[in-house]
């Protein structure tokens, strides 16, 4: 689903934040990526989205190859792949229906897809009954469920979640790691980069560490570190 | 279709939400266009105006044939038998002496004192001359045959009046053709910036729009789409502003006895509204660039 071939991220001429990369993730699997601020998790997740061009080597994602992609072809990449961020990016003037429906909508889905899928992924993330609220009313477990659920209601091959549980409390932080499994049982390819030593000791799932931009460590079912 | 449907209803919804928050830039962008695009409505017009007129004059263009006051009366129909057989000649008209003083009498109806000093003998009887064709040369060289005919006092043809108000008209239409570039580049970079502004208060919409894969196009869409919407505004408030200058100017010309000149300076209704049309489109691309340019540059907020 995501293949690296050697790849290398060069910033502005002099910051190597991905230092010849090869790594393969198949479809379904669920992977973290850890390591200290700066050792490239972040950089490598915008590899993925094409936010960023690589400087050298390859990224396979969802069968097209990155560095050769056309940038009109970007936006339909970025259709199969949903992504969540520790500060969950809500519309503020939005309510939680039109946060989810927004992703639905810019994408040009018809109407009657928008009115059945959003309820249903609200549901899944067990916010039916704040459909109506707006993001500041929310607490922030529930903020980013909202922005789980927006990342998964176009029901995308992959999805790319940066630092998820960084502004939420340990239990809260359970609750969103139990909504992210469930996604990754439905076959979604789920790709976390965390701080968050608790939760990935206790989930047991593949462990991609990185420092300074270089892979040095690659487990299945592995712990923090 | 449905597809089409809900877009259109999106885009509305957009681009309307975009002119509420800047209602203050809008009005300015709007009026900024009214102005530049009025001036080219006008300049379209007075264009029209002055192709009429000097069309009209050219077209009837005559030239006179001034005779000696004491001329024989065998030399005068002498002469309008050769002007009256002469191939490039369409039709001649004959001025008695009498004739011309009442023209004169016309003319000079508030200065009678002046009048007092003139007598019918003293005065030219003429033959004004339509030529076949208003060839300005052929009527040069026409004049040029008949200055030296005996008996020919002097030949007046109108063609360096009507140059002289072709080149006035000319330098006209520069000055405003001028005006209404800077004022349509000055509205142009003033919808720029408003499309600037409003991308910059939706950025984060924006962001989460690429985020989940809409493409370029379509959010740019609403930003153009609201930059050739005050273009249209803009347009039709300046083609609103020139139709009713332009009544102002013909009904100050009918009025006043000094303008009376430029009466014959006038449009037809199917010119007034292809100017008014232009005026009107002129907007919408001012509009169109001034967003497009935007939306293309400002879209990595």
């Amino acid at each position: 689903m995501i293949r690296l071939n050697d790849v290398t991220k060069i910033y502005k001429g002099e910051t190597r934040a991905i230092d010849g990369v090869s790594l393969n993730i198949e479809k379904g699997e669920f992977v973290f990526l850890v390591g200290e601020s700066g050792s490239g998790k972040s950089t490598m997740l915008r590899l993925f989205t094409a936010e960023e061009p690589v400087t050298a080597g390859q990224v396979h994602v969802a069968g097209k190859d990155l560095s050769r992609i056309n940038s009109w072809r970007v936006p339909y990449l970025r259709r199969n792949i949903g992504s969540v961020f520790q500060d969950f990016k809500l519309l503020p003037q939005k309510t939680v229906y039109e946060n989810v429906a927004f992703a639905l909508e810019v994408i040009g889905r018809p109407k009657n897809i928008v009115t059945t899928q959003v309820p249903a992924i609200l549901e899944l993330v067990g916010l039916s009954h704040k459909q109506q609220s707006f993001p500041d009313e929310l607490s922030g477990g529930e903020q980013q469920r909202v922005s789980i659920a927006r990342a998964f209601v176009n029901r995308p091959l992959i999805l790319l979640a940066d630092e998820p549980t960084g502004n939420l409390d340990p239990n809260t932080a359970q609750e969103i790691m139990r909504l992210l499994d469930r996604i990754n049982r439905t076959g979604t390819t789920v790709v976390m980069a965390t701080h968050d030593q608790t939760i990935v000791d206790q989930m047991r799932r593949r462990v991609v560490a990185l420092r300074s931009g270089q892979v040095v460590r690659d487990e299945q079912q592995g712990v923090y570190g | 279709m449905r597809g089409f449907v809900n877009r259109a209803g999106y885009f509305a919804r957009e681009t309307w939400i975009n002119v509420r928050r800047n209602l203050t830039l809008t009005v300015a962008a709007i009026l900024t266009v009214a102005v530049g695009v009025m001036l080219v409505g006008l300049g379209l017009m007075a264009r029209y105006a002055s192709a009429n007129a000097l069309g009209r004059w050219q077209g009837g263009v005559q030239f006179e044939i001034f005779l000696e006051p004491n001329i024989a009366g065998g030399q005068i129909d002498a002469l309008g038998q050769e002007l009256r057989n002469h191939p490039d000649i369409e039709r001649i008209q004959f001025i008695t002496q009498d004739q011309a003083f009442n023209l004169l009498e016309d003319m000079l109806s508030d200065e009678p004192e002046l009048l007092a000093e003139i007598s019918v003998e003293s005065l030219p009887p003429s033959y004004r001359v339509v030529p076949r064709d208003a060839e300005g040369e052929l009527i040069e060289s026409l004049a040029a045959q008949f200055r030296q005919r005996p008996g020919v006092y002097s030949v007046e043809t109108g063609r360096q009046q009507v140059d002289a108000i072709r080149e006035w008209f000319n330098s006209f239409r520069w000055i405003v053709l001028l005006m209404s570039i800077v004022l349509a580049a000055a509205s142009a970079m003033l919808i720029f910036n408003m499309i600037r502004v409003a991308m910059f208060a939706r950025r984060r919409e924006i962001e989460v729009m690429k985020l989940v894969g809409a493409t370029n196009s379509f959010i740019r869409l609403p930003f153009i789409l609201e930059g050739m919407l005050h273009g249209l505004a803009g347009g039709l408030v300046g083609a609103a502003a020139a139709a009713v200058l332009r009544n102002h100017v013909e009904e100050l010309f009918g009025r006043s006895e000094i303008l009376a000149f430029f009466r014959s300076f006038t449009v037809t209704s199917g010119q007034f509204t292809t100017a008014t049309l232009a005026t009107i489109f002129m907007g919408v691309i001012v509009g169109a660039l001034g967003s497009a340019f935007a939306a293309g540059r400002f879209l990595d907020v």
